[in-house]
C-alpha cells in the first residue's frame, strides 16, 4: 500500500469480488414452498373454518349477516356469565354439625320457601320453608382457598423442577459436563421430561400416589425440569468464556468456576426463566384438577359441567387476577435480586 | 523457574503457533515476550499454566514438569493477567479478586461464595495496592473503566501469592498512558511479591521500558532473546517481519520518550537466535 499501483491493484480486485444478496429465486422457490404446505395445513387444521366462522360473526355483530354460530354462543355465555358468583349459600340441612349460635363470620341465617311443581293443579307452589346459611363473599373465600392451594402447588412445582434442572443443566452443558455420555443422558432427559405434557404425567402420578396435590407437583416439576435444564445448560454454554478461562487458570475446579464465573453472568437469565416457569406452573396447575392432581381445577371443570357460568367466570377472573399479581411480585423480585 | 524444552504447538487447523521452543526464564525477571499479533505470545504464556497442552516438548514450572496431573499444584502458584481482563462483569470488584483464591478454600465456602474474612481483608490490601479505595469494593465490574478493571485483574492474579505471573498482553485495549501506569504496577507488585512476570506485548517501547529481558517472536519462532538495550532495529524488523510499521505506529502513540533500559542486573546474555 506504498504506491498508487497497490492501491488500483486493491480497487481492481474488489470489484472482482463475489457479493452474496440477502434474497434471490432459491428464497422465493421457498417462500412459495412454505405457502403451499400451510395452505394444505391450513384445510386440514380447519383454519379456513376458524376464519370463516369468526368472519361471519363478525359481520353478524355489524348486521350483515342473518346468523352466526360463534356470535351466537358467545352471547349466550357472555350473558349467563354475569353477574359474577360472589355470595355462597348452603341449605343448613346440608351442614353437619351446624351450630346456629357460632356462625362463620359475616354470615347469616335466611329462610327461603320451597317451590315445588303441582302436577295437579299445573302450577308452582309453596311447601313450607327451609333454612339456609348466607356468606355475603362465601364462594369468593372459597375460591381464594382454593387458588392460594394453587399457588402452593406451582410454587413446589417450580422448587422441584430447579431442583432437577440444576445437575440436568451441570451434566448437559458442554466444558462442564465430564464426559459425552453424561451429555447426551443430560440432554435426552431434558428432552423427554419436555415431551411428557404436565396433564398425562398427572394423571399418571394421581394413578401412583393417588388424587391430590403430589401429583400436580410431581407433574409439574417433572414437565418443567425439562424445560429449566435446557435453558440453564445452554446459558452456561454460552457465557462467556473469558472469566471462566481467567479462574481456571487459577487452579479452580469446574464447580467452583461454575458457581463463581457462570452463574453471575447468567443469574438473570436464570432468574428471568424461574419467574416464567412459576407463572407457567401456576397457569398449568389450575387445570390439573381435571385429572384429579389438586388446586382450583376440581372445582372449575364441575362449574362448568352444571353449567354455573357465573361461577367458572368467578373463578376466571381470579385466576387473572392472581397470575397478575403473581407477575407483578416476581418481575419486582427478579428486579431487585439482579440489582443486588 | 521456568523451562521450555522444545515446547512446539501446532493447532488442529495447522497453525504452527510455537515452533520448537527452549528457553530458561529465571526466578524474579520481568520478562516480555515480544512480537505481533499472531506470533505466539499468549500460546507460550498458556503453556506455562496449562491452558494450552504442547504438542511435543514441555514446560517444567520451578521443577515440575506442566502437564494434566501436576495442574491443581501448578496453577495456584501462577497468577495470570488477561488482555481483556476477563472479570465477571455482574460481581462486585471484591469478589472478583477473591475469586482468584478459589483453590485455596473449601468447596462449601465457594458455593456459597463466604470467604473466610482474613482473605477478605487480604483483597482489600491488594485493592488498595493497585490504587483502589473502599468506594470500589461493591460496585460492579461493569461500571470501571478498563484501567480500573485491568487493576482489578492485577490484584486478583496475585491473591494467592504467585510466585509466577503470566500477563497476557495486559495493556493490549488500554490508551498509552493508562497502558504505562498498569505495567508500572505490575512491575512494582511482582517486586513487592517477589514474583517472576512473564509478560507479552506488542508495544516496543513498553517492553523497552518495563522489560529486564526480551524474548522476540515471530511466526511461532523465537527469533530474539536479550537485554532491552541489544535490541536493534534490524532485530525489530525482524520481529514485526513485513508489518514493520506496527512497533513505529506504537512508538508513536507512546507519552514519553523511551528511556534506556538499566540491565544491569540482567544475568543472561544476549543472544539474537536468529
Amino acid at each position: 500500500m506504498n504506491d498508487n499501483s497497490d492501491i488500483a491493484k486493491v480497487g481492481f480486485a474488489a470489484e472482482k469480488w463475489e457479493l452474496r444478496q440477502p434474497y434471490g429465486p432459491k428464497t422465493f422457490g421457498l417462500l412459495f414452498i412454505a405457502a403451499v404446505i400451510l395452505a394444505v395445513s391450513a384445510h386440514r387444521s380447519e383454519v379456513d373454518k376458524g376464519i370463516a366462522e369468526t368472519g361471519r360473526a363478525v359481520a353478524y355483530s355489524v348486521g350483515l349477516a342473518e346468523d352466526s354460530k360463534v356470535a351466537t354462543g358467545t352471547k349466550k355465555f357472555v350473558d349467563e356469565s354475569f353477574p359474577l358468583v360472589i355470595s355462597n349459600k348452603t341449605a343448613v340441612s346440608r351442614i353437619e354439625d351446624f351450630d346456629p349460635d357460632n356462625l362463620p363470620l359475616f354470615s347469616s341465617i335466611i329462610e327461603e320457601p320451597i317451590k315445588k311443581f303441582d302436577a295437579e293443579k299445573n302450577e308452582v307452589v309453596t311447601a313450607g320453608h327451609e333454612e339456609y346459611l348466607y356468606q355475603p363473599v362465601g364462594y369468593v373465600t372459597f375460591v381464594g382457598e382454593l387458588l392460594l392451594e394453587t399457588l402452593e402447588l406451582a410454587v413446589w412445582g417450580t422448587i422441584l423442577s430447579i431442583g432437577i434442572a440444576i445437575p440436568l443443566a451441570y451434566f448437559g452443558a458442554k466444558g462442564y459436563s465430564p464426559n459425552r455420555f453424561s451429555y447426551s443422558v443430560a440432554r435426552a432427559v431434558c428432552s423427554f421430561n419436555r415431551a411428557i405434557p404436565e396433564l398425562i404425567a398427572a394423571l399418571i402420578f394421581a394413578f401412583t400416589f393417588g388424587p391430590g396435590s403430589v401429583a400436580g407437583i410431581l407433574a409439574l416439576g417433572i414437565h418443567t425440569s425439562g424445560f429449566l435444564g435446557k435453558f440453564f445448560a445452554d446459558d452456561i454454554e454460552n457465557s462467556a468464556k473469558g472469566p471462566q478461562e481467567a479462574l481456571f487458570s487459577t487452579g479452580a475446579s469446574k464447580i467452583r468456576v461454575l458457581r463463581l464465573s457462570v452463574i453471575p453472568q447468567i443469574l438473570p437469565q436464570v432468574l428471568a426463566y424461574c419467574q416464567y416457569i412459576l407463572e407457567r406452573n401456576f397457569r398449568s396447575a389450575t387445570v390439573l384438577g381435571i385429572v384429579g392432581a389438586g388446586g382450583i381445577g376440581v372445582e372449575l371443570k364441575g362449574r362448568w359441567d352444571q353449567f354455573d357460568y357465573g361461577h367458572v367466570s368467578t373463578i376466571l377472573l381470579a385466576i387473572f387476577l392472581t397470575v397478575l399479581a403473581l407477575e407483578t411480585f416476581t418481575q419486582r423480585m427478579r428486579t431487585r435480586l439482579i440489582a443486588e | 523457574m521456568i523451562h521450555f524444552q522444545n515446547a512446539t504447538k501446532q493447532y488442529a487447523d495447522g497453525t504452527m503457533a510455537v515452533d520448537d521452543l527452549t528457553l530458561s526464564i529465571p526466578k524474579g525477571q520481568f520478562c516480555v515476550l515480544l512480537g505481533a499479533s499472531g506470533a505466539g505470545k499468549s500460546t507460550v504464556l498458556k503453556m506455562v499454566n496449562g491452558l494450552v497442552t504442547p504438542t511435543s516438548g514441555h514446560v517444567e514450572f520451578e521443577g515440575t514438569r506442566v502437564e494434566p496431573s501436576t495442574l491443581a499444584a501448578v496453577r495456584p502458584r501462577i497468577g495470570m493477567v488477561h488482555q481483556q481482563f476477563n472479570l465477571v462483569l455482574r460481581s462486585t470488584i471484591l469478589r472478583n479478586v477473591l475469586a482468584g483464591a478459589l483453590p485455596s478454600i473449601p468447596l462449601w465456602r465457594a458455593m456459597f461464595a463466604a470467604f473466610p474474612l482474613d482473605l477478605q481483608r487480604k483483597a482489600c490490601g491488594l485493592l488498595q495496592q493497585v490504587g483502589l479505595d473502599e468506594r470500589h469494593l461493591c460496585r460492579r465490574a461493569s461500571q470501571l473503566s478498563g484501567g480500573q478493571q485491568q487493576r482489578v485483574a492485577i490484584a486478583r492474579a496475585f491473591i494467592l501469592d504467585p510466585t509466577l505471573v503470566l500477563a497476557d498482553e495486559p495493556v493490549a485495549s488500554l490508551d498509552p498512558e493508562i497502558s504505562r501506569d498498569i505495567l508500572e504496577l505490575l512491575k512494582r507488585a511482582s517486586c513487592d511479591h517477589d514474583a517472576t512476570v512473564m509478560c507479552s506485548l506488542h508495544q516496543l517501547d513498553l517492553a523497552r521500558e518495563f522489560a529486564d529481558r526480551i524474548v522476540g517472536f515471530a511466526n511461532g519462532r523465537m527469533v530474539f532473546d536479550g537485554a532491552p538495550h541489544k535490541l536493534d532495529e534490524a532485530t525489530v524488523r525482524h520481529i514485526y517481519g513485513s508489518r514493520s510499521e506496527e512497533p513505529a505506529a506504537a512508538a508513536a502513540t507512546a507519552t514519553t520518550s523511551i528511556p534506556t533500559p538499566d540491565a544491569g542486573d540482567v544475568s543472561f546474555a544476549a543472544t539474537e537466535v536468529a
